[in-house]
């Protein structure tokens, strides 16, 4: 095939996202923050940032009965999560916006649940995939989409958080890596379990991302580096990493 | 370690090659999955000069495919994240293939420093232009008498002049002396700097530069829509093929008019590695872009820096430099003698 190189001049009208739903300010091409669409649909993802950071709060305490002897290390990235809701709750203050906790709350039931789940059985491997690994890099993902479209006042919150969470996802990851073998069986069926959540997590919010100017496509790409990522990182080979990805996130 | 990160030439043939990697998944996957899927560090390979030097090296397949270049914003991505990994991998020089150097230097993504947690270091990348307009300039040099052509008194049309490459092989053509050189670009104005900066050279309008050229070095991509005739061409004629991606061959050769794949090198002994065959090579144990073997010249010879960067930054000095390097090191053009004979096409 030939491509001309004309083809690719940049036309800013023509990229993905932008001007879309919620209308956006000429100048700067960012989402106009008071209309009242925006603030609908800010609603929603600001209620299912706290509610997220609230349950990592209280799922790394939990996990902490799992492995008493970190409970220490496990409290401090817990008491993270907790400045994190209080910062994003200032967020919504600062836009006039009350965050739809009741959606929220039901957004996150079916990892909740098989959170729980996983806890009373005991399965240290099934909450670590589930707390530190998926929402850790859904977040990381949401996060790094949103901090270019986001407010002034939230984007320097979020620049804030996103450094964290990554010391999240790494706790999760260090643990696995040095229990791989031990954990493998576990670790693919909670995978096989839980990151279809993740995929419906995505497309359920996905319309009101959109009013933010978060592309859906960026944020599935960014969630799948980042799940990428850590799983090479455990010690799991490309391969085996695209069957576990495909399979159930994109199958 | 070096690196060089590629791109399948379409969907169907990324399919299949993931199939025969091992990636079953990907094989079966869609577009829409193809545009989420992350970089994939495919395989590793190890590279002998024949001073006995021994370089490491990955390959990083983008996930891009050309079907994606009118979605800006996957294809920035795409590289972006490309980049990324190689960083992340401790690669100290990687060499940007295929239309990923495109899409880096036509959607600027120099204003993207930042992706994800990682400020991309640009001293750990390479366009791989300078070692791929001294490799074209080679061929010219080398090919043109075997056809008869007198290159002292030739008139060498550069189509693309004013880009990274054409006017690096323009500047290079000069100094090495020809009969003429015939200018030929899109947009006018840097054609006309290029002219005042070369103090020589004449300005024209692609079908008039072919119908007076004794060798034309291709360094822009064909457009499917353009159409050319092919007995403008005086006979003999050389062509060099050095766009992206290479399609000229089908067009043009045959009946007095020689094409040879431009800025493709071939390496003096087997490497050890599979991906060149999605690249069409015609033996990809052997040949590879010019612009890749930049990066493992620049690995042979401990420069890690972003050797080749920007616009129109590559001097005479830089591309003596790497040619230098280049033949210390078991690399040489592609010549007459060892691509296909071309079929005669009349379009």
């Amino acid at each position: 095939m030939a491509v001309s190189l004309s083809d690719l001049s940049p036309n800013p009208a023509a990229s993905i996202g932008l001007g879309r739903g919620g209308g956006s300010t000429a100048e700067s091409g960012l989402p106009d923050f008071s209309s009242e669409s925006y603030k609908d649909a800010y609603s929603r993802i600001n209620a299912i940032v706290i509610e997220g950071e609230q349950e990592a709060h209280d799922n790394y305490l939990s996990l902490a009965t799992l492995l008493p002897d970190q409970a220490d290390e496990l409290a401090r990235l817990a008491r993270m999560e907790m400045k994190h809701k209080k910062g994003f709750t200032a967020c919504a203050a600062n836009l006039g916006v009350e965050a739809d906790m009741p959606f929220a709350h039901a957004f996150f039931a079916p990892l909740r649940d098989n959170f729980q789940q996983g806890l009373a059985e005991g399965k240290l491997v099934t909450c670590l995939l589930i707390q530190s690994i998926l929402i850790e890099a859904f977040a990381i993902a949401a996060y790094h989409i949103y901090i270019p479209v986001a407010d002034p006042f939230a984007r320097k919150i979020t620049e804030g958080v996103v450094q964290d969470e990554y010391t999240h996802l790494n706790y999760g990851q260090e643990w696995l890596k040095a229990n791989l073998e031990a954990s493998r069986q576990e670790l693919e069926e909670a995978n096989r379990a839980n990151l279809p959540h993740v995929r419906r997590m995505l497309e359920q919010v996905a319309d009101d991302a959109g009013v933010l100017q978060m592309d859906k496509e960026d944020l599935m790409a960014d969630f799948m580096t980042s799940y990428q990522e850590v799983l090479i990182e455990i010690g799991f080979t490309s391969r085996e990493i695209a069957r576990m990805a495909t399979a159930a996130l994109l199958g | 370690m070096f690196g060089l990160i590629g791109h399948s030439t379409s969907l169907d043939a990324a399919r299949s090659k993931a199939a025969s990697l091992g990636y079953p998944e990907y094989a079966e996957g869609d577009f829409e999955m193809w545009c989420v899927a992350p970089p994939q560090l495919v395989e590793t390979v190890t590279v002998t000069s024949p001073t006995g030097k021994v370089i490491e090296g990955a390959y990083i397949d983008s996930v891009f495919v050309p079907e994606m270049l009118s979605r800006f914003k996957t294809a920035k991505r795409k590289v972006l994240s490309a980049m990324e990994l190689a960083q992340k991998n401790d690669i100290a020089i990687t060499a940007l293939g295929g239309f990923t150097s495109i899409i880096f230097e036509n959607l600027n993504l120099l204003k993207e420093q930042q992706i994800r947690n990682t400020k991309l270091e640009w001293e750990r990348f390479t366009t791989g232009n300078t070692h791929t307009a001294w490799v074209i300039a080679q061929q010219v040099v080398h090919n043109a008498p075997r056809l008869g052509i007198d290159l002292a008194r030739a008139k060498v049309a550069v189509v693309g002049a004013s880009g990274d490459i054409g006017s690096a092989v323009c500047r290079w053509l000069q100094r090495q002396g020809v009969g003429e050189l015939l200018l030929v670009a899109r947009r006018p104005q840097p054609l006309l700097d290029l002219q005042a900066e070369l103090g020589s050279g004449r300005v024209l309008e692609l079908n008039d530069a072919l119908a007076e050229a004794d060798v034309v070095v291709w360094v822009a991509s064909l457009p499917e829509g353009l159409s050319i005739d092919a007995d403008l061409l005086p006979r003999p004629c050389l062509m060099i093929d050095g766009g992206y991606p290479k399609n000229l061959d089908s067009r043009f050769a045959g009946d007095g008019v020689h094409v040879i794949k431009g800025g493709i090198v071939e390496f003096w002994q087997d490497l050890g590695w599979q991906m060149m065959e999605v690249a069409d090579m015609a033996n990809p144990r052997r040949q590879l872009f010019a612009c890749f073997a930049e990066a493992m010249l620049l690995e042979f010879e401990g420069i890690h820096t972003n050797f080749s960067w920007g616009r129109n930054n590559i001097t005479l000095a830089n591309m003596d430099r790497i040619g230098e390097a280049s033949l210390r090191h078991g690399f040489r053009a592609l010549a007459l003698d060892s691509v296909q004979p071309g079929t005669l096409v009349t379009a």
